[in-house]
């Protein structure tokens, strides 16, 4: 049987080693890469969300993930179409 | 002196430090990563880190009430990403202005091709699902419901516009806005005036909620329409 506490734990690791990630990870000037780091930061907390029994919280968190990685991209694709230094 | 409700686990009384200790580390390099980077967009991308440090802190609470803070926490910084990437867009777009030499290059869009397909399923699924979607929504009322429902609303309008079909613009959804903030406070204040009509001020505030959060995203996918307006 494996203890949920293995879920937990694991998830702060994800959450933790994604945000250095997101911080100072490999080829983190281009902002896509960035936002793709973000995600396993967010799949972390999902699993900790996960160990706490909060599934409300859980799927809000899933729905408004994707809709700010849809905002952040057309941000980001707006921008560079304009020749803003991103 | 720690009041601890007797109601939480105690299994999550032995997590409740581990949470508070990543959250703090995760908002202090989110914090630190936003002092030392100078692009906004950077910085927007990592005020999600932030974010999730607050999830982290709340969830760590562990009973109901931790779930009932984290829902209006997310929609919060949905709507904070939102309105910063449209200041930041329109930003550029003055800087262009005042300098017209720098013209706007030929443009690419976030769907770059509409779909030229003429096959059957691409016009009866996207409808059907929006069906399902919208009905299970309006069944569910309240903060969920309104999410299903406008994922349903914006299911349909993506569809359609993707293979560059009109799309029914509705006028007024301020409108609907209003009527359900006061679909809402008729309920919260019926429950302090006439307790024994509890049920019914719930379904107000719940059907209130429902219309609010299902126009707010309606209107996400009303603002992608620009991008996916072009042929």
């Amino acid at each position: 049987m494996i203890e949920v506490q293995i879920f937990f734990y694991f998830g702060i690791f994800l959450a933790i080693v994604g945000s250095i990630a997101t911080a100072w990870g490999p080829g983190v000037n281009d902002p896509i890469i960035r936002t793709f780091n973000t995600e396993m930061a967010s799949i972390g907390v999902c699993l900790v969300l996960l160990c706490y029994n909060h599934v409300l919280a859980l799927l809000t968190l899933l729905a408004t993930t994707v809709i700010i990685t849809l905002i952040l991209f057309r941000a980001i694709i707006r921008l560079e179409e304009m020749g803003a230094d991103v | 002196m720690v009041f601890i409700p007797p109601f939480v686990p105690d299994a999550f009384l032995s997590m409740y430090l581990p949470a508070i200790y990543a959250g703090l580390i995760v908002g202090f390099i989110g914090t630190m990563a936003i002092a030392l980077k100078r692009e906004e967009i950077h910085i927007l991308i990592l005020t999600d880190l932030v974010g999730l440090a607050m999830i982290f802190v709340v969830s760590a609470v562990g009973t109901d009430l931790a779930e009932a803070l984290i829902l209006p926490g997310l929609v919060v910084e949905l709507a904070e990403t939102l309105a910063i990437s449209e200041i930041l867009i329109t930003r550029e777009m003055r800087i262009i202005e005042q300098d017209p030499r720098r013209n706007l290059s030929k443009s690419s869009s976030l769907f770059p091709q509409p779909f030229a397909l003429n096959m059957e399923i691409m016009t009866t699924a996207p409808n059907f699902i929006a069906l399902v979607l919208v009905g299970y929504g309006i069944f569910l009322t309240g903060f969920t419901g309104g999410a299903v429902a406008g994922g349903g609303i914006v299911l349909y309008a993506l569809s359609k516009k993707a293979r560059g079909l009109p799309v029914l613009v509705l006028d007024g959804v301020a409108g609907v806005s209003g009527i359900a903030w006061c679909l809402w406070i008729i309920g919260f204040l019926l429950f302090f005036v006439t307790p024994q009509y509890w049920l019914l001020s719930l379904f107000l505030a719940a059907c209130g909620l429902l219309l609010k959060v299902a126009s707010k995203v309606g209107l996400i996918g009303l603002l992608m329409r620009e991008d996916l307006d072009k042929e």
